[in-house]
């Protein structure tokens, strides 16, 4: 058959398809879509359009690329364009049928895009998505629209026309036609491709092969498959023209056996091509003879390599041979031999049938054209893209892939997969192309790009890509086979947290050596992941060794549970959960005493950092932590302590230490150093211990009998003295404490005294401060504050004392600068507020407190304010806007802008900070005065009562080493899990248990009186909610050695 | 006639003569452990790597497998090979902690101790591929082959077991840097075992002598043949007279 038969029996056929009258499906088919589910899709669809009655043609395609999007279905009704649907489930298929094809509604809801000149209303074009913008498809220009069956619908879409082109011209002629198009070998190495043939060409020796290397074996690499089942015949078409400029008449595709349904469709398409005389003697009466063999790899990785993948087709173990001699000369069964990248054959149809020039006019100077990628990964989109050579990882990573999936930080990519290094994420600007990769000590490859985000550890990673490398390394050539081993060895020794600061220099000289010595490419390229990743995350690696921390929280273990790494005490939380779901409430409690003295405060007022981080709350909702603290703490004052210690610990230790102030961090501080031996004593000012919890936080959220029990563990349990009623800087002096002896002294004097704002008209009855009143109503004296009060700022003193104010009958008002989003409240005490009728004046920044003529408070003259969004920091700032006015009716004003602390009192000089907290080393938490400490709120200022109870605990370990003469080291993040305790016996029907809202009192009563607001959970709630915890620390270990 | 440069000094040698053998041409020395001048050429063991510098690319090749070429400099005790070479003694090291062969190597080029895990103290086997090869080149019974694949590769007997292509004629011991392989003793133990059908003379099975029966009952110290052909040729008959000559 002529060529030009072929065309009008192609275009007679295509015709039939363009202008199809009847609607046309097209389903993606390939492996990528039968994976998602198109299989299901297909039959739906079938029958369905039987139900209907309808009748439509449904077509199998490839891949059109966006895997991501998988199952896709792309509708074509006469004359309209065509609609792409994606992920579509076998309900989203009948819904398409019954509305579009059955009715006339596109659905633009479910549909990606269109493709046709028309436009649709609501529905983009499909390849203006910001996913195919920046694409260029030249070798997958027919992939999701034609049939790889279908030898015909290849040829209506210029398929043949460049070996027509090519058969046309002297052999010579196509040589220099693909040397000028700069075509570079696509299997990686970026060989030019025209020079390679020519090497070939001019080889002595008859016959001479041609050989497509089909066998894709990098993990995430998928540019051959999706060719091959998108488009089979360019490739061979690629084939033959290479066979004619080189003058090879044999050609092998070399395909891994993993592949079966692009090996289905090549087998379909030789046998096609076989009927029309496109294989085999005289093509198209030209005399040119050319014969295809399949060849199934049997899937060693090795034998992408081109010598070992020769000597599998010659039936001899797949192992690579030294070069020289290269294939050119002596190949495959002796005899010169074209090896290329399935995807560089692929290119060579498009390059005869357009000319060099047109595909030289992509890419870069020196990297012409496009290259196929596989992008995977923690990416949004993943799929299968062409991009013209140079275009940046940015572009590929924000742009095509939309950015890294559920809002995780983009840490890194790894091209060329196993062979491959790692870009790091502040060289995402590099262009993609061969020389810039090589430039950063990655390679292209054969464009497989994993994305990894922030939750991938580098250090783990190069451990996977070598593991692999070390099980496909062939054994032959000692640097890969010893090298692989050793390395490998070295990288899970760190993983493991036995690592050795001199593994680093070692991992560096063994890379290098195994990339100099190695036989293969394999060898040569193995090295480049652990090279490059040492290279850009050299901090991942010291964390692994010298700090046993892994910072993603991959090494299992480096890593605790996220909650408890999360915790600043680092209490064990899955192994009191388990405990908990175990029914042994006493030993859980014990857990988390070994970490933290104040379980039942930290069950009630704790921020609770490690539910933000709990696994579970990927999935479903976060475990209810501190409820669940709270819980087993409760439990125990209720019942009364089981466990009594008889003996309180024994003194071993000569110096005494002195503690100022009996706050959180005065006492946690005492508890430790106590529990460690040594005599402590805690001075508090007031007749009572406790700190800033006991005296101001209100009843209804914080009972003194709880505060006070704990308190009495740590005086009676842990052998703590705490002398009350005594002022260090009154009644003594810091001085007066080392003359009696005291080696150490801790300030934990917390902050007291309260800031003030500057408001006009804030001089007068009316006016209180929101912390002076908690204390106040805290003593006994339940004034009501006035009748309408406006409270000025929102943290938890403001919020406080707006429900104490409401509990005593006044109407209250929160005035605060920004939205409801913004609120610094949890939503469940945003809920109680609202139960408890405080109301909220948002966007109103207060300036002027008016007063009437008698001096009493009439209303907070407020300006309007307008949210801007994000500065660096990533808050929300609220602009006033000029000569708006608020009004918030008012008869007092309380306010609550922070507190400071009452550091003058030492007239010691102490040296202060310039926010007027005490000023310390950060780490040893020393003061300018020798042997005296501080930490906690007198510090910092205000925080969270659970970091109030690390400070103490790092003033305890820095003291310890300050009186052992050691140097205090920044302590580990990474925490050990305090026991061993088996997963709990999980019945049916938990996993449909959801996490409990804390009970909650409800009714009149509450709202006036200073009970606890929430209950706290019951023993079955508590019992099924441990119960949901995974135990994230809980891992078998791996059996890898 | 070629003329290359190695380490500074210009040899000239025909074309064909692989780097190696220029080198040592001129008294270089280059470590080799898979290197057998009756033997194809391998390019495994990475000891006798070199730099090899073309025109102005630098590539790093095994000096044993690379035939010379006009204008090519070659360095053999550059930075950079020492440091490939000091490794791989160390991974040698590592895994046959006990060869004597290798723990001379190593001395001679300065590695003392190895900074690598010894996984099998044990070990003596260098996977040098000599004796397979020797087997299938030289011998061409092709008795013995690697099994396995990367780590786990070994020379093995086909299932394990010894069969009757081995003609137990030593080659595979004689080639042998570590004395690793032990078949000829084990195959002529199981001939022995087994006497009284055909006892063939290992020579004649590789075709070095005519005679059919071995009359020392496999006892080759007792055999004038056997201490003839090595004391004259100075080297294993099968190698000295490359018998088959398969490739």
């Amino acid at each position: 058959m002529t060529f030009e038969e072929l065309e009008a029996r192609a275009q007679e056929k295509w015709r039939d398809i363009k202008e199809c009258p009847i609607p046309l499906i097209r389903v993606g088919a390939a492996t990528c879509g039968l994976a998602a589910g198109a299989g299901e899709v297909i039959e739906v669809i079938e029958e369905e359009v039987r139900n209907q009655g309808l009748d439509v043609r449904i077509m199998k395609v490839g891949c059109i690329g966006c895997c991501y999007a998988e199952p896709i279905v792309d509708v074509q009704k006469p004359g309209k364009p065509r609609i792409i649907y994606g992920l579509v489930t076998p309900d989203k298929a009948r819904e398409i049928i019954r509305d579009y094809i059955g009715g006339g509604d596109p659905r633009p809801d479910l549909a990606m895009g269109t493709i046709g000149e028309e436009e649709v209303e609501d529905i983009p074009r499909f390849f203006d998505l910001p996913y195919y913008k920046p694409q260029v498809r030249l070798i997958t220009e027919n992939c999701g629209t034609i049939d790889p069956m279908d030898i015909d619908q290849y040829v209506a879409n210029g398929g043949f026309s460049g070996l027509h082109r090519a058969l046309s011209l002297q052999p010579g002629d196509v040589l220099e036609e693909v040397k000028k198009s700069g075509l570079r070998g696509r299997g990686g190495a970026g060989f030019p491709t025209g020079l390679k043939w020519s090497f070939c060409r001019g080889a002595e020796g008859s016959p001479k092969y041609l050989i497509c290397n089909a066998d894709e074996g990098d993990p995430g690499a998928f540019m051959n498959r999706s060719i091959l089942e998108g488009d089979p015949f360019r490739v061979l078409e690629g084939m033959l023209i290479g066979g004619h400029a080189i003058g090879a008449s044999e050609g092998y595709l070399y395909c891994r056996a993993e592949y079966p349904l692009a090996i289905e469709l090549i087998r379909n398409a030789l046998e096609q091509m076989e009927e029309d005389g496109l294989t085999g003697d005289d093509i198209m009466g030209t005399g040119f003879s050319f014969h295809f063999h399949i060849f199934l790899g049997a899937g060693a990785f090795v034998c992408g390599e081109e010598t070992a993948l020769m000597n599998s087709i010659m039936g001899l173990p797949g192992r690579p041979r030294p070069r020289p001699p290269f294939p050119a000369v002596s190949g495959l069964f002796g005899k010169p031999t074209n090896i290329n990248n399935t995807e560089t054959w692929g290119h060579v149809p498009w390059i005869l049938r357009n000319g060099a020039d047109a595909f030289a006019m992509y890419g870069t100077e020196k990297c012409r054209g496009t290259k196929t990628l596989s992008l995977t990964g923690k990416v949004q989109r993943t799929g299968l893209i062409e991009v013209p050579m140079g275009i940046t990882v940015e572009d590929i990573v924000y742009e095509i892939g939309g950015g890294i999936k559920n809002n995780a930080t983009f840490k890194a990519v790894q091209t060329g997969g196993p062979s491959g290094g790692s870009i790091p994420y502040y060289l995402a600007s590099t262009p993609v192309d061969y020389e810039s990769l090589t430039a950063l000590g990655t390679i292209m490859g054969s464009g497989g790009m994993v994305i990894m985000d922030d939750r991938t550890c580098m250090v783990d990673m190069s451990r996977y890509f070598l593991g692999f490398t070390r099980s496909e390394s062939c054994g032959q050539c000692t640097p890969c086979r010893e090298g692989t081993k050793q390395m490998y060895h070295i990288l899970d020794r760190i993983c493991r947290g036995q690592g050795k600061p001199e593994d680093i220099p070692l991992l560096k000289e063994m890379s290098e050596s195994v990339i100099d010595s190695s036989l293969c490419g394999l060898g040569q390229t193995l090295g480049k992941t652990v090279l490059t990743t040492l290279t850009y995350f050299p901090e991942e690696y010291d964390e692994h060794i010298n700090r046993k921390y892994c910072r993603a929280r991959v090494c299992k273990e480096l890593s605790p549970a996220p909650c408890q790494a999360a915790c600043p005490t680092g209490i064990d939380v899955p192994s009191y959960n388990a405990l908990i779901a175990a029914g042994r409430f006493d030993d859980a409690l014990e857990i988390i005493r070994q970490d933290n003295p104040f379980p039942a405060v930290c069950g009630r007022l704790c921020p609770r950092p490690c539910e933000k981080d709990c696994e579970r709350a990927e999935s479903d909702r976060a475990i209810s932590i501190r409820a669940l603290k709270r819980f087993v703490a409760d439990y125990e004052i209720k019942r009364g302590r089981r466990k009594k210690i008889v003996h309180p610990n024994p003194v071993t230790h000569d110096e005494k230490i002195a503690i100022v102030g009996s706050g959180l961090a005065g006492l946690s501080a005492a508890n430790d150093l106590r529990k460690q031996g040594y005599a402590v004593t805690v001075f508090e000012s007031k007749p009572f211990a406790g700190g800033m919890l006991r005296m101001a936080v209100p009843d209804y959220r914080m009972p003194p009998h709880v505060i006070d029990h704990e308190v009495k563990l740590i005086e009676n349990d842990v052998g703590v003295e705490i002398r009350t009623n005594v002022t260090i800087g009154k009644d003594m002096m810091i001085e007066d404490l080392k003359r009696q002896g005291y080696s150490a002294v801790f300030l934990a004097i917390g902050a007291h005294l309260p800031m003030d704002l500057n408001l006009v008209g804030c001089e007068g009855a009316g006016y209180i401060n929101a912390i002076e009143f908690l204390k106040r109503v805290k003593s006994g004296n339940r004034e009501k504050p006035g009748d309408i009060v406006a409270v000025i700022g929102c943290d938890h003193t403001a919020v406080d004392a707006a429900r104490t104010a409401a509990r005593l009958g006044s109407r209250v008002t929160i005035i605060y600068p920004r939205s409801r989003d913004e609120l610094p409240v949890e939503e469940d005490t945003l809920k109680e507020l609202e139960e408890e009728h405080v109301e909220f004046q948002y966007l109103s920044l207060p300036v002027e407190i008016l007063r009437r003529g008698d001096g009493s408070i009439k209303a907070v003259n407020c300006l309007q304010t307008e949210l801007q969004c994000a500065d660096g920091a990533g808050r929300i700032r609220a602009l006033p806007v000029e000569g708006s006015r608020v009004l918030v009716p008012a008869t007092a004003v309380m306010v609550s802008v922070g507190m400071k602390t009452d550091a003058f009192i030492f007239s010691s000089g102490l040296e202060l900070s310039s926010m007027g907290t005490i000023a310390v080393d950060p780490i040893t938490l020393a003061t300018s005065h020798e042997g005296v400490f501080a930490g906690g709120d007198a510090v910092t200022g205000p925080t969270t009562v659970i970091e109030a109870i690390a400070a103490g605990q790092r003033a305890a370990a820095s003291i310890k080493c300050y009186l052992c003469g050691e140097e205090f080291k920044e302590p580990y993040k990474f925490v050990k899990p305090r026991a061993r305790i088996e997963p709990a016996e999980v019945e049916e029907g938990i996993d449909k248990f959801q996490r409990p809202e804390e009970p909650v009192r409800h009714g009149e009563e509450r709202l006036f009186d200073f009970n606890e607001v929430r209950t706290g959970l019951t023993e079955k709630l508590a019992v099924c909610e441990a119960k949901r915890c995974m135990r994230c620390d809980y891992e078998e270990e791996d059996e890898a050695n | 006639m070629v003329t290359l440069e190695i380490d500074g000094q210009k040899v000239e040698v025909e074309e064909g003569t692989t780097v190696l053998q220029a080198a040592r041409k001129l008294g270089i020395e280059i470590p080799t452990l898979c290197y057998n001048e009756a033997i194809q050429p391998y390019g495994a063991c990475r000891l006798c790597v070199v730099e090899v510098i073309m025109g102005n690319v630098s590539r790093f090749q095994s000096s044993c497998s690379l035939p010379v070429a006009d204008g090519m400099t070659v360095k053999t005790n550059s930075e950079s090979v020492l440091r490939g070479r000091k490794v791989l003694l160390e991974l040698y090291l590592a895994r046959c902690p006990q060869s004597k062969e290798v723990k001379e190597l190593c001395e001679r080029y300065g590695v003392t101790e190895t900074r690598f895990k010894t996984f099998d103290k044990m070990e003596d086997c260098v996977l040098c591929g000599l004796c397979v090869r020797v087997c299938d080149e030289v011998v061409g019974a092709h008795a013995i082959d690697f099994v396995g694949r990367g780590t786990e590769r070994r020379v093995d007997v086909p299932f394990e077991r010894l069969w009757d292509k081995c003609l137990a004629c030593g080659a595979c011991t004689y080639v042998c840097p570590t004395g690793h392989i032990q078949n000829e003793g084990r195959r002529i133990g199981q001939l022995r075992r087994n006497l009284g059908t055909e006892r063939k003379c290992r020579y004649m099975l590789m075709g070095a002598v005519s005679s059919k029966i071995c009359p020392n009952n496999y006892e080759c110290w007792r055999c004038e043949y056997d201490q003839r052909t090595e004391y004259q040729l100075g080297n294993h008959p099968a190698l000295a007279l490359k018998t088959t000559g398969k490739k």
